[in-house]
């Protein structure tokens, strides 16, 4: 029995191949995941290890509250610079040293355009002469010595080409650009660089004015006198300390920051790639359990001979399982080697630092391997039961009935496991558990494992309705093409139901963007009144922006949004504040109750109708909000406004904000142009006015509207380019069923080539049928995708999603995009079949 | 191995000039011939003639049997003669049309117009119902059905009440008159039929051979039958015999015990 699994696997060879790809990508996705976040871990802990190898003790703040895991380490409070001399007093200290560090010190490049800083922070801190205390170690050049010098890491300095002695500007939140020379180029923790972010590395007395210092370290880093052990000086420093600071060993800090920036690329990198992989092993699964049903189907004859012969049911399920799993694992193996390339060419993609070796930890290809096969053999066994099955007087008869209709069983478990899956979503989006995403994951799968059951007896109404133009164009091919999709219901409906499933979540997202982008127009519509609108990518910026605006005579209504990070109760929030004088003048809030104009009056707030909703606040209630480092703030609520784009959460006055933040910052400022000025000549005067703050951008409302949408097209982009595999993997087992179909049809393609049949036509009929499999699987995708994304959109009301729109022009372009892959599904089978010897096949028997 | 008879070799000489002026009077006659067909299988010391110099005419309107033992080259020299396969040596033709220069698009195209064929087995396309089966030829050639035709045919058929069934619903009998209707409703120049009775009882099998007569007679169908039954073969006007891929015996206007009696001769 091992032999004749074995056999047949190896007689068909290109199917092997379509089957293995299938697992391939998957396994590929899982363990390439494995190696890209191991291999970004194991660069930053030794980064860390190196930044810290010199620092016996880290005095810090403590974390600020709300702040949550971050590349680096979480962010703590900064202490005042007398505490230098405090800790310099302890005994057992050897040095200690005090660095500012902050983000927002942003290299230009000689176009104007910031260098980095899209994404990764732009840091700017002091340089510290003690080396065994500072990250950074001096690669070419000179420490900064003079106030306007600068050392610059050294992945900016390849990456742009900056040498030491030029010339180049650092732009800061806290103000304009200026000017600095570069003096050195060194390394971060013998790295060129903390993951991407830029550093610019000034003397103390420089680093204290451009980064708003304000008399502040971010941390002193403490060395030891030698014979002195690292956690007996942080306890002798930590008696010293007042209340507001702590001490941690540098090995602790450096843990510290390994484990939160480990969690951190879990969550934006790890697990956004682990579900891509697991989807794409699940449409993979449906093609394998479509190739081994159409096997056994094909093999009927064969296995019912077998068991004429006397071989038990548990030999032919054991010799069909030892095909899966010898399948398994050779995709699995090949999948697994696959997913180093991945993982290289991911690393590169990101950008890592030139020379990094990756990481191939044994966990990798284990799991891979576990996975890829466990699926192989998993999805086999649906089809391997059936194998089981077949009686012995099956090899006696001249051939199986074609199915007809479904088994009623099979029709209410499609039935219970679809309307299970739509239950599971309606709880994941009402909000109710804690366990929402894997609740919604798992309605999603069982959506598609339902509509995949159910779909066989769609197919002959849709293939007649789908075939009936084909029919009309193509005559006998068509005709043929729309009855071929038909003759096996099971078949052509798994072999679409993989195609649903990469065009339903695409479909799903289009929708959800679609109302995004909805939302958000009408939202600026609605609460946007300034001509003009200024802002920052990255962290918010200084109030010298809005002041540079007021000077100006062209411009008028110049009014900030202020920021700052807060907390109510242990929910992290935003806190914003506005110019109550710039209501109706260049924002407006739409009121839902109470008074919003109450905001005028100090402290007191309103709110957004959504988080009103969700904390249950009301109009006349007093919350207490707690800020990173000044003292509470206890607001009456005034009024409760509608949700809206430009603010949301709690909403304050300037004056309110003042008293309870150490640095003011912006992250909007609204304009109008000046009675008498054209909103253009107005613009034109805002840019150049902006001129020298390179890091915030200024547009006009309608530019504005269409950056927002094109950020968030940007998005659908992304998820449709990697889902792009999973309609590929579907792709993929179209071929597969087509050319196991010109294989089983070798006789009747042989008949209607004698009877004059062209090869034109016989490709023609083959090409149809596939474009009527990949429109059914559209039909199902863009269906089962719209009520997704309608369930979606409406879970997300509370967000501001409150504009339903369906994507009518990109829901064509999908089926278009279906209708042309099932072409290029076809050329390989339909080439097969038009090459079929005529008489090889009429004589086949 | 008998001598061929000397009208044979008669043909045999002219055939060359046949070739060269199709026109001539026995290619206006003849809806297909074969001109000194050789067919061989393989190369060197394994190779077989399964056709060993055929030269063959199959007059217009006539029925012709062609019978041999089992691996004489029938199916072979059928297929040959049919567009189907092609010859190793000498040419084949229908009407006036010399297959063997013809490119695979024009041969299909050919036997698309002119030719109709019935096999033993798996004749029909699974997916279409009788009435679909029966006009495909039409439908893969654009063509509409002549509804008179049509009519016709299914009439003789019997198969009225069965239109709408698929193969798989009707007896082996029955699949075989579809297949006849078939390659009878283009009206094509032959219809070449390779034991069309080969798995049917006797009284299925005369009915469809009551059917092939009715076609030549009534409607002047041109028929080349393969079979082993003599019963089948006496409804011919002629039958042609092989051996070892050669005509050996020719009988006209046959009856059952005469091609009892020569195949008993040849069997030897
Ligand atoms: N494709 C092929 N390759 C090699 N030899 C072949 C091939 N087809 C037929 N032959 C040989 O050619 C000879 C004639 O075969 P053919 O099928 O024409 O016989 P037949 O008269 O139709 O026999 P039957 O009555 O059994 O159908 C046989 O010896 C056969 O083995
Ligand atoms: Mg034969």
């Amino acid at each position: 029995m091992v032999k004749v699994g074995l056999r047949s696997l190896l007689t068909h060879k290109l199917r092997l191949l379509l089957t293995t790809l299938a697992i391939v990508v998957g396994v590929a996705s899982v363990t390439g995941t494995f190696i890209l976040t191991d291999t970004i871990n194991s660069t930053f802990n030794r980064i860390f290890q190196d930044a810290n190898a010199g620092v016996a003790v880290t005095v810090q703040g403590h974390q600020l509250r709300g702040s949550g895991d971050d590349i680096g380490g979480p962010a703590h409070a900064p202490v005042p610079r007398s505490l230098l001399g405090t800790v310099r007093g302890v005994t057992g200290v050897k040095d200690a040293v005090g660095i500012l560090q902050r983000n927002g010190a942003t290299f230009i490049g000689s176009d104007g355009k910031p260098l980095g800083g899209n994404g990764p922070p732009t840091f700017g801190t002091n340089w510290v002469a003690d080396a065994e205390l500072s990250p950074f170690h001096l690669r070419e050049g000179a420490a900064p010595s003079s106030s306007d010098d600068v050392v610059i890491d050294a992945l900016t300095a390849s990456k742009h080409h900056v040498v030491v002695g030029q010339h180049i500007l650092i732009a800061f939140l806290g103000g304009a650009e200026e000017q600095f020379l570069v003096r050195g180029i060194a390394s971060f923790g013998g790295s060129d660089s903390l993951g991407g972010a830029t550093f610019a590395i000034f003397t103390e007395a420089t680093a204290e004015r451009v980064l708003d210092g304000q008399n502040m370290y971010t941390r002193i880093n403490v060395s030891a006198v030698s014979g002195t052990a690292d956690t007996d000086l942080r306890d002798r420093i930590a008696a010293t300390l007042p209340s507001y600071a702590e001490a941690q060993t540098g090995q602790q800090a450096a843990a510290a920051a390994e484990q939160s920036t480990e969690a951190t690329i879990s969550t934006f990198i790890g697990t956004p790639l682990l579900v891509f992989a697991f989807i794409f092993l699940f449409v993979g699964s449906f093609l394998i359990v479509n190739t081994f049903n159409i096997l056994i189907a094909q093999r009927t004859r064969e296995l019912a001979l077998l068991r004429v012969l006397g071989a038990t049911r548990r030999q032919v399920l054991a010799s069909v399982l030892l095909e899966a799993s010898l399948t398994g694992l050779f995709a699995s193996g090949v999948g697994v080697l696959a997913g180093i390339l991945v993982a290289s060419g991911l690393t590169a993609l990101i950008g890592s630092p030139a020379g990094t070796t990756l990481a191939l930890q044994p966990r990798s290809f284990i799991i891979g391997i576990v996975v890829g096969t466990v699926v192989t053999v998993g999805a086999t066994m649906i089809p391997a039961r059936r194998a089981t099955r077949v009686p012995p007087v099956a090899a006696l008869r001249e051939a199986l009935p074609e199915t007809q209709g479904l088994p009623r069983r099979r029709i209410a478990s499609g039935a219970v496991v679809l309307v299970l899956g739509w239950i599971a979503i309606g709880v994941a989006l009402s909000g109710a558990t804690g366990v929402t995403l894997q609740l919604l994951g798992g309605g999603v799968l069982a959506v598609f494992i339902g509509v995949a059951l159910l779909a066989p007896l769609l197919v002959r109404p849709l293939a007649l309705v789908l075939g009936w133009p084909v029919r009309r164009a193509r005559g006998a091919a068509g005709l043929l093409a729309g009855e071929n999709a038909r003759r096996n219901p099971r078949r052509t409906a798994l072999t679409s139901a993989a195609l649903m499933i990469g065009l339903a979540l695409v479909t799903s997202v289009a929708v959800l963007t679609a109302s995004f982008r909805a939302s958000a127009d009408a939202a600026i519509s609605g609460a946007l009144r300034g001509d003009y609108i200024v802002f920052a990518r990255g962290p918010a910026f200084s109030p010298q922006v809005a002041d540079a605006l007021r000077s100006d005579q062209r411009l008028a209504d110049v009014s900030e949004l202020r920021v700052s990070d807060i907390l109510i109760g242990s929910s992290s929030q935003s806190l914003v504040a506005i110019d109550p004088a710039s209501e109706n003048r260049t924002l407006t809030f739409e009121t839902v109750s109470g008074d919003v104009g109450s905001i005028s009056q100090l402290n007191t707030a309103i709110l957004d109708k959504g988080e009103a909703a969700s904390s249950k606040v009301h109009v006349g209630d007093t919350v207490t909000i707690t800020f990173p480092t000044g003292p509470d703030l206890r607001v009456r609520v005034g009024g409760i406004y509608n949700t809206n784009a430009l603010a949301s959460g709690y909403i304050v006055s300037l004056a309110t904000l003042a008293p309870h933040v150490s640095m003011q910052r912006d992250f909007t400022v609204l304009a109008n142009a000046a009675p008498g000025v054209t909103v253009a000549d107005g613009e034109s005067a805002l840019k150049s006015d902006l001129s020298h703050f390179p890091l915030v951008m200024a547009m006009s409302r309608s530019e504005y509207r269409d950056f927002v949408g094109t950020q968030i097209d940007s998005l659908l982009n992304l998820v449709t380019g990697l889902l792009l595999l999973a309609i590929i993997i579907a792709v993929l087992g179209i071929i597969n069923t087509l050319a196991l179909s010109v294989l089983e049809r070798t006789r009747e393609i042989g008949l209607l080539r004698a009877l004059g049949m062209t090869r034109g036509q016989t490709r023609s009929m083959v090409r149809w049928e596939s474009v009527i499999i990949a429109l059914l699987g559209a039909v199902l995708g863009l269906v089962v995708g719209v009520t997704l994304g309608v369930a979606l959109v409406n879970a997300l009301y509370s967000l501001g999603i409150d504009h339903l729109a369906i994507p009518f022009g990109n829901m064509l372009q999908y089926a278009v995009i279906a209708a042309l892959f099932g072409v290029a599904a076809a050329v390989f089978p339909s080439i097969r079949a038009s090459r079929l010897d005529v008489l090889q096949a009429i004589s086949t028997e | 191995m008998r001598n061929p008879p000397p009208y044979m070799v008669l043909m045999m000489s002219t055939a060359p000039e046949a070739a060269q002026a199709p026109v001539a009077t026995n290619a206006a006659t003849a809806a297909a011939r074969a001109v000194a067909a050789v067919k061989e299988y393989g190369r060197g010391a394994t190779s077989v003639r399964a056709v060993d110099g055929i030269t063959l005419e199959l007059a217009r309107g006539r029925f012709t049997a062609i019978m041999g033992p089992s691996g004489s080259g029938k199916s072979t020299l059928l297929h040959c003669m049919a567009g189907l396969d092609r010859l190793t040596e000498g040419s084949t033709y229908i009407g006036d049309v010399e297959l063997g220069s013809l490119s695979d698009k024009e041969l299909t195209l050919l036997r698309r117009a002119k030719v109709g064929f019935i096999f033993q087995t798996f004749n029909l396309v699974p997916t279409l119902d009788a009435l679909d089966n029966i006009v495909l030829p039409l439908t893969i050639a654009g063509r509409k059905p002549d509804q008179a035709a049509l009519d016709e045919v299914v009439r003789i058929t019997g198969l009225g009440d069965r239109l709408s069934h698929r193969p798989a619903e009707l007896s082996g009998g029955q699949q075989q008159r579809v297949a006849a209707a078939r390659a009878l409703v283009s009206r094509p120049e032959i219809i070449f039929a390779d034991e069309p009775t080969g798995n049917l009882d006797s009284r299925a099998s005369a009915e469809l051979l009551d059917f092939l007569g009715h076609a030549v007679t009534d409607l002047g169908q041109t028929i080349a039958m393969v079979t082993h039954d003599p019963l089948a073969a006496s409804h011919a006007d002629r039958v042609v015999f092989l051996a070892d891929g050669r005509v050996v015996e020719e009988m006209a206007s046959p009856t059952a015990d005469g091609i009892l009696d020569v195949m008993r001769h040849l069997g030897g």
